[in-house]
């Protein structure tokens, strides 16, 4: 989503969110690339959508205008076979001693926005790109508590020469069990780390959990050739990379930064083509 | 022998992120006399190994922000020696942040955080922060450096605008620039015409103070 946005004129300083109001046909534009490319899920413009992302914007009184238009848009042009993901993205800002939010204040922004996407009836929530995994599970215990709808949970790992860490420095296996315990329905990993490493981290993620899994990776890493953004993967390796993590336990897979529709229909087709 | 006990304790203060450890040490050291600058070497020297762990994989953000708040504790009480002494260990003022349009402040953050353990006074205006903000309060503060982090390439170009600004205000010359962000190449740098840029935040204050030498 984000990727596509800036793609179609998004500034600097704006809150995507801001175009659930301001841009709405783009915002079904996107969705319904994603779904006629082949997605069976597509997740809301509401990634930074809770309270404390919006307030850093400036936007802190948008809260419930965003988040429920957001639904509305998707459902506008949700096929009766497709599912509408409330997509809830990091806060922004860490608990000590990286920064001086209390946690109080995460439980709050992440009950209102659960409770705001779960009114405007979501088919799931979709927690993601959590580098803290205490944030982690609040948002999905926060998720838990305001309604039955299924939890997916995905965090987002570094590589380090010791294998894959939070940058807060929590492990694959602490990540599972906690999540787990929190009540979430899926969990897996997305951003950062490219289809390549991503390809790694999945059978660890396996090991650790009976939950199905979610891989959502980066297309490679942006890079900036002639003052345009540009990812060096190319949609058919990024396929082969998915289907390598499906054969090793992916269930929900994806792309995150630097993929766009084209991925997600080679993904699509190569899975269909399988299933033959 | 002495000497190689204090070097472990100064190491075990900050690696610990012990701020009390920090503070006593660096009290001790002002009331035995020790050389000031020698103390701050041995505190850097910690600092540094602590950013190499991170490196490594063995710390993470909470461990480096806890290295880099104890060694601001002994800092702190260590600077009233060092202006009294007039000691060259002043190393001047920085302001940095991340670009407008861009919230990624972890990177940058550490860097402040180190910055500011090892002396420099800095100024940091956070995340998603203005061209001409950045601006205003460097020539507010009389800063020498100022730092500018972008994590996305599409705010990069707004290091370029910064600096582009400053040659338009006819005031490049004033500052030395450091530009940070996974996505920075050594091309980029040449191509905005920045002072330099470093690998992760122990080598981009080693950097800085060689651009203020």
């Amino acid at each position: 989503m984000g990727s596509r946005l800036i793609d179609l004129g998004l500034q600097p300083g704006t809150p995507p969110e801001s175009w659930n109001i301001t841009q709405p046909e783009k915002i079904k534009q996107i969705h319904l690339e994603y779904f006629s490319a082949g997605s069976d899920i597509v997740l809301t413009n509401t990634f930074g959508g809770s309270r404390l992302k919006l307030e850093a914007h400036g936007h802190g009184d948008k809260v419930k205008e965003y988040n429920t238009r957001a639904v509305e848009l998707a459902k506008e042009i949700c096929p009766p076979n497709g599912y509408i993901a409330g997509d809830i993205g990091p806060s922004g800002k860490f608990l000590p001693p990286v920064g001086s939010i209390t946690e109080q204040e995460l439980i709050e922004s992440f009950i209102e926005q659960t409770t705001i996407l779960a009114e405007a009836d979501v088919d799931l929530f979709f927690i993601e790109t959590m580098v803290d995994l205490k944030e982690a599970e609040i948002a999905v215990k926060a998720a838990k508590r305001v309604s039955n709808t299924p939890i997916f949970a995905s965090i987002t790992y570094k590589k380090t020469k010791r294998g894959f860490f939070t940058i807060m420095g929590n492990s694959i296996e602490q990540c599972s069990e906690v999540l787990e315990e929190a009540g979430a329905d899926a969990i897996g990993a997305n951003c950062t780390i490219s289809s390549e490493e991503m390809v790694d981290l999945i059978p660890l993620i396996a090991n650790s959990t009976d939950l199905p899994i979610i891989a959502k990776p980066n297309a490679g890493q942006p890079q900036l050739v002639e003052g345009k953004t540009i990812y060096l993967s190319k949609p058919d390796e990024f396929t082969r990379d998915i289907q390598q993590m499906i054969k090793n336990g992916a269930t929900i897979v994806g792309g995150c930064c630097g993929s766009n529709p084209k991925f997600i229909n080679e993904i699509s087709n190569q899975i269909k083509r399988e299933k033959k | 022998m002495v000497i190689l006990i204090i070097e472990k304790e100064y190491k075990e203060a900050i690696l610990n992120g012990n701020i009390s450890l920090a503070e006593s040490l660096a009290s001790k050291a002002i009331n035995d006399n020790l050389e000031i600058n020698l103390v701050i070497d041995q505190f850097s020297e910690a600092i540094r190994e602590a950013g190499d762990l991170f490196e490594e994989g063995e710390f993470f953000l909470p461990e480096l922000m806890r290295s880099a708040e104890a060694m601001k504790a002994a800092m702190t009480i260590l600077e009233p020696k060092i202006m009294e002494n007039k000691e060259d260990r002043y190393l001047g003022k920085v302001v940095i942040g991340t670009i407008e349009g861009d919230i990624h402040d972890i990177g940058k953050t550490l860097v402040a955080a180190i910055m500011s353990a090892e002396g420099f006074e800095v100024f940091d205006l956070g995340a998603d922060v203005p061209v001409d903000k950045f601006i205003d309060k460097a020539e507010e503060v009389g800063a020498q450096l100022i730092c500018i982090s972008a994590l996305l390439t599409t705010t990069m170009v707004g290091q370029k605008r910064l600096i582009d600004n400053l040659k338009e205000r006819k005031i490049r010359n004033k500052y030395k620039i450091l530009i940070g962000g996974a996505p920075v190449s050594r091309k980029w740098v040449e191509e905005i015409g920045a002072d330099g840029s470093a690998e992760n935040a122990v080598s981009a204050v080693k950097l800085a103070k060689k651009l203020l030498e």
